[in-house]
């Protein structure tokens, strides 16, 4: 066999068991009856996929996330260059970094639903604050591996700090800035799900908490599937964008961005 | 806003340098110390040393990457402060920029001073194809050899005309014959300048073929300042002079 049906295979396989454990409402010591079947799970996706409300608590994740993540990119590659270049701004900024850096942007959410005026706001801040950090310790660590040779040499031809920052460190730090991004993405993710569980009015993880508490398990499990989609789709499409910005690495560097 | 461009061959006049009691280095054991020296606007003066000799960080101050530990520099008359598009520098090895093709390498020069685009890419195009790499401008550093990617480092050095080019042992990773077709292609492109050189090599017979004026740097039992110094455009074939050279280093 292919690696490919190989791997088809596996997949069967898994969906075929669960569907085994299911339909025979099996309990072993872990209770599948009262999990729904593949066929329960299909009907529900179909239903629920030509609704608005689907659609809308679509982009309202999707709105959510892209904008935490956003600001996040910019804020924390902005944050990691002048941590990585400017001995001043690390002695101002990063005790207060460091200090709040161990504290899972999850934990936030109190805070964030007393300090924003909207819950929507609430929950882009936290995405924001998920994704923030990984995308800063990159870029400060990318900043400080720059070979100096390269801003020896922009300067010499007659380069500026301007040209220093947009002709050698910008471009210089992407790869190792795109690992970064392909982190902060993930934890994004896991961060704007678990706050819509506990305070959204729309979105993806608020209707999937919204089906357990209505008993909807077929619904439950359709957002998770939702969730992973979305999560896959996102997260490849930073990777795409890594690569394609980093082309100029050898091949064997560039398979180990992201 | 256009900078304007002199065409290549009517480059301007090399800028001459001073330095004077200079030290360079950290702390009270500098690698550069005591060192007076005149450069010539327009010659092309060779700095020969052992390794560790001070060689390359001299070349550093020269270009306003080094500040003076004490003493001065001046290029021009004025004392140097730092970087200067009129100063410009070839590294031994990756000094190119590897995400910018070799075109986007060799106009950057020219892109810093504001050079309209079509202006910069007919100026840079020119000097790929006087560096010989015509066909390439294309390419990725990465997919160039050592040869050539030092090519590609003289043509953005001198696609903006210069007043003085400041070599760190460019052909210093390059096998024998790259190094001679390298070192030939650097006398024919020079000719067509009035740039000053500092050439930074450990090889006398390097130094002997480009050098207006060869001195040497460090030396063992001696100090880290000028140990001596040799006019060799003028002297002839003087086998003598590659012997006096060695003995001093």
């Amino acid at each position: 066999m292919t690696g490919w049906a190989v791997r088809a295979a596996s997949v069967l396989a898994a969906a075929g068991l669960w569907q085994a454990l299911t339909a025979a409402d099996a309990r072993l010591w872990l209770r599948f009856d009262r999990l729904p079947t593949l066929d329960e799970i299909a009907g529900e996706a179909a239903r629920q996929l030509v609704t608005p409300v689907f659609a809308l608590d679509l982009l309202q994740s999707l709105i959510r996330i892209l904008t935490g993540f956003g600001l996040a990119t910019v804020a924390g590659v902005a944050a990691g260059i002048a941590l990585g270049r400017s001995p001043r701004t690390r002695d101002v900024l990063l005790p207060l970094l460091e200090a709040v850096r161990p504290i899972p942007a999850i934990a936030l959410v109190p805070v964030a639903i007393l300090l924003f005026p909207t819950d929507e706001q609430g929950i882009v801040f936290i995405t924001f604050v998920a994704a923030f950090f990984p995308i800063l310790v990159s870029t400060r660590h990318a900043v400080r591996a720059l070979p100096t040779l390269w801003e020896d040499a922009v300067r010499t031809l007659g380069g500026r700090r301007l040209h220093v920052l947009r002709h050698v460190v910008l471009p210089g730090i992407l790869p190792g800035v795109s690992g970064g991004l392909s982190v902060g993405m993930g934890v994004s993710w896991i961060c704007v799900i678990s706050a819509e569980m506990i305070s959204g009015e729309f979105g993806v993880g608020y209707r999937t908490w919204q089906a357990y508490t209505l008993v909807d398990y077929p619904a439950v499990i359709v957002g998770m599937l939702t969730i992973g989609l979305l999560g896959w789709l996102t997260s490849a499409a930073v990777e795409l964008a890594g690569r394609r910005v980093t082309r100029w690495l050898p091949r064997a560097a560039r398979d180990g961005v992201s | 806003m256009t900078a304007v461009l002199p065409a290549v061959g009517a480059a301007p006049a090399g800028i001459g340098f001073t330095l004077e009691g200079l030290a360079l280095g950290y702390g009270h054991d500098p690698v550069v110390r005591g060192v007076d020296l005149d450069i010539e606007p327009g010659e092309v003066l060779v700095v020969v040393g052992a390794s560790g000799s001070g060689k390359s960080t001299l070349l550093r101050a020269l270009a306003g990457l080094l500040p003076p530990a004490a003493g001065t520099v001046r290029a021009g008359g004025a004392e140097i402060t730092g970087t200067s598009a009129e100063r410009a520098m070839v590294f031994q090895d990756d000094g190119l920029l590897p995400w910018r093709s070799v075109l986007r390498n060799v106009e950057l020069p020219l892109r810093i001073r504001k050079v309209g685009r079509r202006e910069r890419t007919a100026a840079a195009l020119e000097w790929i194809d006087r560096v010989g790499l015509a066909g390439a401008e294309g390419k990725l550093p990465r997919e160039l050899s050592g040869g050539m990617r030092q090519r590609v480092q003289l043509a953005r050095a001198l696609v903006a005309a210069p007043r003085a080019v400041l070599m760190d042992e460019p052909f210093g990773a390059l096998d024998a014959q790259t190094r001679a077709q390298m070192q030939r292609l650097l006398l024919d492109v020079l000719a067509g300048t009035r740039a000053t050189v500092v050439f930074v090599t450990h090889d006398v017979d390097e130094a002997l073929l480009l050098a207006d004026r060869i001195v040497v740097l460090g030396g063992p039992g001696n100090g880290h300042g000028i140990r001596a110094s040799f006019a060799v455009r003028g002297a002839g074939r003087d086998a003598g002079l590659r012997d006096r050279i060695l003995k001093e280093l």
